[in-house]
């Protein structure tokens, strides 16, 4: 009997199907069972200094949020002239439309099709309709008070670092409900300035620093990687110095924070790398490699 | 088979004779209406049936024979009985007999002619059933509402059976006409042979009932004649009247007295019934109204009146009576929030301060009252219970509604010195009945509390505006849109500077929010205040429009003329003789009663759901007393 079942596995092959009745037992695991079996066919090899430059975006968003809450400090306790800002505003903002064509030599303007005349009207609708709010936004939380203000603000400007579109495809993120948080915040805040001339101010510069900003960031480090890095380091040690004046503590904080972002968590990516163990085979779901979203439209 | 016999209970004492009835074949039933004495003449009583026959419509006929045996026993009789079934031929043919004493009863049904077998006959069982046909005769038999168990196809079955015995005897009235004082050529047995009922005012009214239905016919022409004139269709006319309800009930009620003094005859006992109840219900109304009336206008209540109501129309209208609970409801909107201890002490406060104005003590109550309401406002001005509320925007619609009150103040003082002669000419009204004047009541309240009505009217538009506009911009924030065309939220990229104004408005109305619904709630709480009264009067003039008093009464005193069933007492019961029953009317009981003869009411109110309601005060839509345009449509 024995040797007979042994001939038989000899000339029969053994399948890996379930619909045949074979001559095996029930518990019977041939050598070939697990021979499809591939691990970490997808895994990609990080290089460190790649990962660190990605995390740039991370850190400039971070730094915004940081500027734009130290600028509005200094408002709040008159340190800072609201003319001045206007101006400062004014100047990089015409600094940066003139590079944000300058870069891509016009490239960009021509796909979208987008005139200059469209640019003039959005940036008037911009302030007229912040000019014509601003007394509106003055009284607005007046009897709300300050701890509610700040607490709203905070969870506003959580979520627009949550939300925020760094690049990866996720469900989570949303950029535009990540725009309209940074907005709702900044009205908030301006709210508790002192003149509406401030509130006026404030709101202009949250739309620059948190619409407009991250634009020119993105074609930046699409085009001149290089001087993309240098503005990161720069806006991120005049975020640490504003920071400076203000709290040392938060700043130390605060440096901390971008020093872990941008080195160690790459760091800590690459090491676990290692331990990656993804198993593919025949088992996986069916994936279509056809790009089908223009069905889905 | 079973063979039922309908006997009525005044023809047990007659004496001998034939059987008048008509016989029922789906029910194998013999319902026997009147007893035929002797001595007879054959042809005249078939001569009598064809003429009964062809005034009801009900096909007669001789059913057998009666036997009364008295004393002296009558052998002959029954054999003389026996020989008439050659003479009237009837299938089955009974025999009815009641022995010397009352007790013993026999009765056979005999099948006579079989084709095959002449002369053998066979017998049937006969169920007795005795009714008292006067009852029957004056009661109106309901159909009963379909059972849903398995029985209703018998219980639908038995009822047809009723009313079949019902109609027959109903409709053979002119069978009863004739009394024993009528020289007529046949001797009848029933429940008229003693006397024909009848009342003198009865007959009077019928005399007269004629020509008054054809004079008020005549006059109620003449008015409606003058209501369709085109005078009255003009722009502003209908609309006015249609949200008045006192223009409401005096067309429903013109109705009502063209259909009870209309020249027709009505065609069914519901119809009549129906015009009866109506009648009867004019008639409490104009009695109750000429009561009020003759109140009114005793020892000078109307100056009175008009003495009280200036100063309460002065700031709220009702607003003694309705400033407790309206503001007891504020202060438990705002109670989970703060300043409990304080709330509460302005509600006492305002509770002593309404009181002396329910004292005719107008020119105490006059400053007082007027003072409230712009208390409520200035408090609302200020942070009420804490409430956290944008100062100026709160500023402005206080100031904006106490200019409201300021106009409103000098539109009564305008009006006050003719409000005694207005009500003394609306109180005439009331002869016209109780509830014309209960409408003309809530309308004067109406107008009374119209500035409420545009305070609520402000307060929820701009609350709607801003409920409408959040919902569209917090779309707008998450980055979605509503898709008209496919009725559902899209996702959709939007420009920088749209985003940009969307969420400064957002903010915008999100902070103002808490202002407007503080004041929607409040003007809201007084409006439904307003609503409610309103509502309750119409409730008691739909109560006497729609109550069938005539229905009522008839049921109190002749139970048996509203019949919903019968049901059968077993008189005897005993092997060999026949089963004898006693029919009784079961009367109908008192919901049904209102239930099947309810007059329809004027129907201008409109049917909410206590959600459809809520969801309509969250969403700051109008909610109105009347039924408006687009309900009528769902």
């Amino acid at each position: 009997m024995c040797d007979q079942t042994v001939t038989n596995t000899e000339e029969v092959k053994w399948q890996k199907v379930l619909y045949k009745r074979q001559p095996f037992p029930d518990n019977y695991v041939d050598r070939r069972f697990l021979e499809e079996l591939r691990k970490n066919i997808y895994a990609r090899k990080y290089q460190y200094w790649a990962v660190v430059f990605e995390s740039s975006v991370v850190i400039q968003q971070l730094c915004s949020v940081c500027v734009f809450v130290v600028i509005w400090w200094y408002m709040d306790e008159g340190l800072l002239a609201p003319h001045w800002l206007l101006g400062t505003g004014l100047a990089s903002s015409l600094i940066g439309y003139v590079l944000f064509d300058l870069i891509d030599g016009g490239e960009g303007r021509q796909k979208s099709g987008r005139t200059r005349w469209a640019d003039l009207k959005s940036a008037l609708v911009f302030i007229t309709f912040t000019y014509g709010f601003s007394p509106v936004l003055k009284t607005l939380t007046e009897s709300v008070s300050t701890d509610t203000i700040y607490a709203m603000s905070v969870f506003m400007l959580l979520g627009h670092l949550i939300f925020f579109d760094y690049g990866a495809n996720a469900a989570i993120v949303s950029s535009t409900l990540s725009l309209n948080m940074a907005i709702f915040a900044s009205v908030c805040l301006a709210s508790r300035l002192p003149r509406s001339l401030h509130a006026f101010i404030m709101v202009t510069f949250a739309i620059q620093i948190f619409a407009l900003w991250p634009m020119l960031q993105k074609k930046l480090k699409a085009c001149t990687p290089r001087s993309y890095v240098g503005v990161t380091l720069l806006f991120a040690f005049s975020a640490f110095g504003g920071l400076l004046s203000i709290s040392a503590v938060g700043a130390v904080l605060f440096a901390l924070l971008l020093f872990s972002i941008s080195c160690l968590c790459p760091f800590y990516l690459i090491r676990l790398q290692l331990f990656k163990e993804n198993i593919h085979g025949p088992w996986d779901e069916a994936e279509i490699k056809e790009d089908l979203s223009r069905f889905l439209s | 088979m079973v063979l039922k016999a309908f006997f009525p209970t005044c023809c047990t004492s007659a004496d001998s004779g034939l059987l008048v009835g008509r016989w029922v074949p789906e029910q194998s039933s013999a319902v026997v209406l009147a007893v035929v004495h002797f001595p007879f003449i054959p042809i005249q009583v078939k001569e009598l049936l064809a003429q009964v026959q062809q005034a009801s419509r009900v096909s007669l006929a001789v059913l057998g024979t009666w036997c009364h045996r008295q004393q002296e026993s009558e052998e002959s009789l029954g054999h003389f009985l026996e020989g008439l079934g050659a003479i009237f031929s009837h299938e089955p043919w009974l025999q009815l007999c009641r022995e010397r004493g009352s007790k013993f009863w026999s009765c056979k049904a005999t099948h006579q002619q079989r084709p095959g077998t002449p002369g053998v006959s066979s017998e049937d069982h006969v169920m007795l059933i005795f009714y008292d046909q006067r009852k029957v005769l004056l009661s109106h038999l309901h159909s009963p509402t379909v059972l849903p168990d398995c029985q209703a196809g018998d219980a639908t079955a038995s009822a047809e059976g009723l009313a079949a015995i019902f109609d027959t005897v109903s409709r053979s009235e002119v069978l009863f006409c004739k009394n024993q004082f009528d020289e007529g050529p046949v001797r009848l047995s029933h429940w008229q042979s003693e006397g024909v009922e009848a009342s003198i005012l009865v007959e009077l009214a019928k005399q007269a009932s004629g020509p008054v239905c054809l004079l008020v016919a005549c006059l109620l022409s003449l008015v409606s004649a003058s209501g369709s004139c085109r005078l009255w269709k003009l722009w502003p006319l209908p609309f006015i009247a249609s949200k008045l309800s006192t223009c409401e009930q005096l067309r429903h009620r013109l109705e009502h007295l063209t259909l009870v003094f209309s020249t027709q005859k009505a065609q069914s006992p519901a119809q009549l019934m129906r015009k009866a109840n109506m009648l009867v219900s004019m008639l409490l109304d104009v009695a109750l109204g000429l009561t009020l009336l003759s109140w009114l206008h005793s020892s000078n209540r109307i100056g009175q009146l008009a003495n009280a109501l200036i100063p309460m129309a002065d700031a709220t209208g009702l607003w003694p009576f309705v400033s407790a609970p309206a503001r007891a409801c504020v202060h438990w909107a705002c109670l989970g929030l703060e300043l409990v201890p304080l709330s509460s002490l302005l509600v006492l406060m305002l509770i002593l301060t309404a009181h002396p104005s329910n004292n005719n003590n107008t020119t105490a109550a006059s400053p007082h009252v007027a003072e409230e309401l712009q208390h409520l406002l200035q408090w609302l001005m200020g942070a009420p219970a804490g409430l956290k509320m944008n100062r100026a925007l709160d500023q402005v619609l206080g100031r904006f509604f106490l200019y409201h009150i300021h106009l409103w103040i000098s539109y009564i003082h305008l009006m006050s010195p003719f409000i005694e002669r207005i009500l003394w000419h609306v109180g005439l009204s009331a002869c016209l009945g109780l509830t014309v004047a209960l409408s003309i009541l809530s309308d004067i309240l109406a107008l009374l509390t119209f500035h409420i009505y545009c305070f609520y009217v402000y307060g929820a538009r701009l609350y709607c505006l801003k409920i409408c506009g959040l919902s569209s911009l917090w779309r707008l924030f998450r980055g979605k849109k509503w898709n008209v065309l496919r009725q559902r939220v899209d996702s959709c990229s939007y420009d920088l500077d749209q985003l940009f104004i969307g969420t400064l408005l957002f903010t915008i109305l999100v902070f103002l929010l808490p202002t407007t619904a503080l004041y929607y709630l409040v003007f809201t709480l007084l409006r439904l205040l307003v609503v409610t009264v309103q509502g309750l009067i119409h409730l008691l003039v739909d109560l006497i429009n729609s109550l069938p008093l005539y229905s009522l009464g008839l049921r109190l005193c002749r139970p048996y003329r509203l019949a919903a069933g019968v049901k059968f007492h077993v008189l005897e019961h005993e092997a060999g003789r026949p089963l004898r029953l006693l029919m009784q009317i079961n009367p109908l009981p008192y919901s049904s009663v209102v239930h099947t003869y309810r007059l329809p009411s004027s129907g201008c109110h409109p049917k909410h759901s206590w959600g459809s309601l809520c969801r309509k005060l969250f969403f700051g839509e109008l909610i109105y007393p009347w039924k408006q345009r687009g309900d009528k449509q769902d």
